[in-house]
């Protein structure tokens, strides 16, 4: 019987094929590095599915040393192909180190802004998205979404209104650490939203039962938070386990990076998984975990099981 | 508000520890050597105190919240933190409270302190505050402009007013003038919890001394 190529043999055929063709070999490595991405389910639109989050990790105040070490990090994101980068009002200075860091760079073209509206902010909804886009530095941001179902009724209507207005391109709502899953369940079921964040890790997967698959019917694009617990499932991993063998041949994880995100990622309902660092070297682990082959449903439970054996 | 049942306490500490810690460092590069001036500000104000010059002890404890206030808060903090410049306001506050105090003849005991154990606790928690705190940061392997030292950086002035108080001040301005220290005492342990500093323990050692002290001085106040 003959056995089909696999998808490193492929690529190498490709690559010979190509080169006879003239066709640069950085281009194919190119196109072979980058990351995946996933249909944001009212639009269409495709999301690379490893995102960055600020929370903690880029509240520096104005100390220019730290600005100029984040500054970096976001640098790494955007060369790996990173688009959604998440912040809040309640983030302290992280929309000004963004605001920084784009200053510094430029705004790239991939770059999916995401940030929110959070009551104790102070001011109106339209006050402070004005007033965050204006920390950003941007015109309009893609995603505005309610932090943590604040005052989320009257929030959204504003939301909708700046939408329909052209202002922002997508709205959606927000929780974190298992919190007012109920609720947020409501919201998800009777408003038209675009997206729903949410903590979905390997230790923390209460969202499979019922705001998953709520997302999957209803057509909700779902970023996941806290991937790595706060930082400390994956550094617990680092400190105590190698990665199984199995999980580098079988699900493509040759880092506990690789082994977390990958997991979450290959959910069908995951758009995006948001992970924070503040180190350059910690951003390329989690932008390489983007990139094929993502974990089979029969690798997911095993990694579930060496999880839940620890 | 009804959402903030939701929270955790780590939401409320939205920086990690490097940024912190370069925070105190911070103060310390930016204002170094008023350092030596505010460590003999406070000396001088435990000495005063213990000497029975109590309102003159509060006068000189006034400036050092100001400074802190409007420096340490509402200056840099505020960057860090939402709640920065609410409590930039309190320490403003605590400040006019401590000069009110220093200026209404009956707002500060006058007698020379006798020995009791509100006395020896709040002299303890002065001394601490002024010569120990700023020797934590060196024990833990920090750089000297760590240091957190009385009136540039808030616990070590929360700490050393809390014990000039315990020394000066009784009834109900004693309490008065108490509750931000040990409002800020309290919401440093848990942000050093949160961060997970080491010597988090011991500033609630100190929370748990200054307000067993104060409870002792009213308890015994009352039943003269």
């Amino acid at each position: 019987m003959k056995r089909r190529p696999d998808r490193r043999e492929f690529l190498k055929l490709a690559a010979t094929g190509l080169a006879l063709a003239g066709v640069p070999a950085g281009l194919l490595r190119a196109a072979a590095a980058s990351p995946v991405r996933k249909a944001i389910p009212t639009s269409g639109e495709m999301l690379p599915v490893i995102g960055l989050g600020t929370w903690r990790t880029f509240n520096v105040g104005s100390d220019p040393q730290l600005l100029a070490e984040r500054t970096e990090v976001v640098r790494a994101f955007f060369q790996h192909g990173g688009g959604l980068v998440d912040c809040s009002p309640m983030y302290g200075s992280a929309a000004d180190t963004m605001g920084y860091a784009l200053r510094k760079l430029g705004t790239p073209d991939s770059l999916f802004s995401a940030d929110k509206v959070w009551g104790p902010a102070g001011g109106s909804a339209r006050e402070q998205v004005a007033r965050q886009a204006q920390r950003w530095g941007i015109e309009t941001f893609d995603l505005m979404q309610v932090h943590n179902l604040s005052n989320w009724r009257d929030y959204l209507d504003v939301l909708r209104e700046l939408k329909a207005a052209g202002k922002i391109r997508y709205i959606g709502i927000t929780t974190s650490h298992g919190r007012r899953h109920r609720e947020f369940e409501q919201v998800m079921a009777s408003e038209d939203i675009d997206f729903a964040q949410l903590t979905y890790n390997i230790t923390h997967r209460e969202a499979e039962e019922r705001l998953l698959p709520l997302a999957r019917e209803r057509g909700i694009a779902v970023i996941a938070n806290r991937p790595y617990d706060g930082g400390a499932l994956i550094k617990g991993l680092k400190r105590r386990e190698q990665v199984p063998q199995w999980a580098v041949e079988e699900c493509g994880s040759s880092t506990w990076a690789d082994f977390l995100l990958k997991f979450i990622i290959s959910h069908p309902a995951v758009s995006c998984a948001i992970p924070a660092t503040t180190r350059v070297d910690h951003l390329n682990e989690n932008m390489r975990a983007g990139r094929k082959p993502l974990p089979s449903p029969r690798c997911r439970q095993r990694m579930i099981e060496f999880i839940e054996s620890l | 508000m009804s959402d903030w049942d939701s929270y955790r306490l780590q939401d409320f500490v939205p920086f990690s520890a490097e940024v912190y810690f370069r925070l105190q460092e911070r103060m310390g590069e930016a204002f170094w050597p008023l350092h030596l001036a505010m460590l003999a500000a406070g000396a001088a104000a435990l000495f005063l105190a213990l000497r029975g010059r109590r309102r003159l002890a509060c006068l000189l404890l006034a400036p050092a919240w100001a400074f802190v206030g409007v420096a340490y808060f509402l200056q840099r903090y505020g960057n860090l933190n939402w709640a920065g410049d609410y409590l930039g306001w309190a320490f403003i506050g605590e400040g006019g409270l401590l000069a009110v105090l220093a200026a209404i003849p009956g707002g500060a005991a006058t007698r020379v302190p006798r020995a009791t154990l509100p006395v020896i606790v709040g002299t303890t928690l002065a001394t601490a505050g002024l010569l120990a705190w700023p020797l934590i940061a060196l024990l833990f392997g920090y750089a000297w402009l760590h240091a957190e030292t009385f009136g540039i950086h808030p616990t070590p002035t929360a700490v050393t007013t809390l014990g000039l108080l315990l020394i000066a001040s009784r009834g109900a301005a004693l309490w008065l003038a108490a509750l931000i220290p040990l409002l800020w005492i309290a919401l440093s342990g848990l942000t050093l919890t949160v961060l997970g500093a080491g010597w988090a323990p011991a500033v609630f050692v100190v929370l748990a001394l200054g307000l067993g002290a104060l409870v002792w001085k009213s308890a015994v106040t009352g039943q003269r």
